[in-house]
């Protein structure tokens, strides 16, 4: 049995460590001070574990085999690989992964309908490397990883990705394998990532994400299309299904917003959020 | 339905894992791949909102691509 000390939902991008230099300094210290501020109430939560909620950037899952939804069951993850540490301006690291953790989870999820890949080796961009650099910078926490596509339409829809968070969220209370569960989805929130409308931002829709996710009102998250997020959000707008995923692992919780800051240089509309699990 | 090219996104793919960047590709970094004659001429000349509009997936236009892109 485990307890759920901690939720958070955090944007993720590469140039957040990348090129700080480029934002608006007063923009990218409230952005930093929220994931500061994160970073404080999550070490006093004292997780013995971290699961993540996140997607690839297509760096690990190719055109050839795209799974939906993909646990980590790895021993490390690289966070980030040396190739990635270029761009994201973190020195390559090594986190610790969970794997038996991991795999009781894969097998709880296939015999419970839950058609999981998985898979021993991820190489982490800044799903994982952004965040973690600011909320786990000793790497002291071990991590597991629910991958969902987000970024290869077509995608799972937002109610299956909610489900699948119920899922994670009752098996990580149930199983013995970890105390302190702490739960922590990246991306989103508004972007276009290398569509001809690279640069947008539409702060208007991340606000409309952020209150109703602050009121825990999830359903009318749940019923947004592929086409509409597109529309609204963009293609890096799809990975809020991470956050809804959270949101389901966590019923009738409600979310504090630690910062919100649209942040063209970074081209990303880029948010932090407590969840009182 | 949602468009997308096998053949565009298998090459972008390569070259992204390889963490090529370019402003357009060669014909010889397109050697032995298979892809038509607008795919082609996409690639060749670097036009990141035509392969957009062929199917090629946008993270993928934008790590090739990175130089084409003003942010």
């Amino acid at each position: 049995m485990a307890e759920i000390v901690a939720a958070a939902l955090a944007s993720h991008a590469p140039l957040i460590t990348g090129k700080p230099e480029i934002a608006r300094p007063e923009q990218r210290e409230r952005l930093y001070a929220g994931f500061h501020e994160m970073r404080r109430r999550l070490a006093a939560a004292r997780p013995d574990l971290l699961v993540m909620f996140v997607n690839d950037h297509l760096q690990n899952f190719p055109y050839s085999n795209l799974p939906a939804f993909c646990i980590g069951v790895v021993d490390a993850y690289d966070a980030p690989s040396p190739g990635g540490s270029k761009l994201m301006r973190i020195p390559p690291r090594k986190l610790r992964g969970a794997p038996r953790w991991s795999m009781a989870l894969l097998e709880a999820g296939l015999a419970a309908g839950f058609d999981f890949a998985y898979s021993y080796e991820i190489d982490s961009w800044d799903e994982l490397a952004v965040p973690l650099h600011f909320l786990n910078p000793d790497g002291d926490i071990p991590v597991a990883t629910v991958y969902t596509n987000c970024a290869a339409p077509p995608l799972p829809t937002l109610s299956r990705c909610h489900e699948v968070g119920a899922f994670v969220g009752r098996f990580a209370r149930s199983h013995a394998g970890a105390s302190r569960v702490a739960f922590v989805a990246t991306g989103g929130i508004s972007h276009w990532v290398g569509t001809p409308e690279t640069g947008r931002i539409n702060p208007e829709w991340d606000h409309w994400v952020i209150d109703h996710i602050e009121r825990g009102d999830v359903e009318p998250l749940l019923r947004l299309t592929w086409e509409q997020i597109e529309g609204d959000g963009g293609n890096g707008g799809q990975e809020i299904r991470n956050w809804v995923a959270l949101m389901g692992a966590v019923p009738g919780a409600k979310g504090e917003a630690l910062a919100y800051e649209p942040v063209p240089e970074w081209i990303t509309g880029c948010g932090t959020m407590w969840v009182h699990a | 339905m949602i468009n997308v090219s096998y053949p565009l996104n298998k090459i972008l793919t390569a070259l992204a894992k390889a963490h090529v960047t370019r402003e357009r590709l060669s014909d010889a970094e397109l050697a032995g791949h298979d892809l038509g004659e607008a795919e082609k001429t996409a690639l060749l000349t670097g036009d990141i909102r035509r392969l957009y509009d062929l199917g090629a997936n946008p993270y993928l236009i934008r790590r090739v691509f990175r130089p084409r892109f003003p942010i």
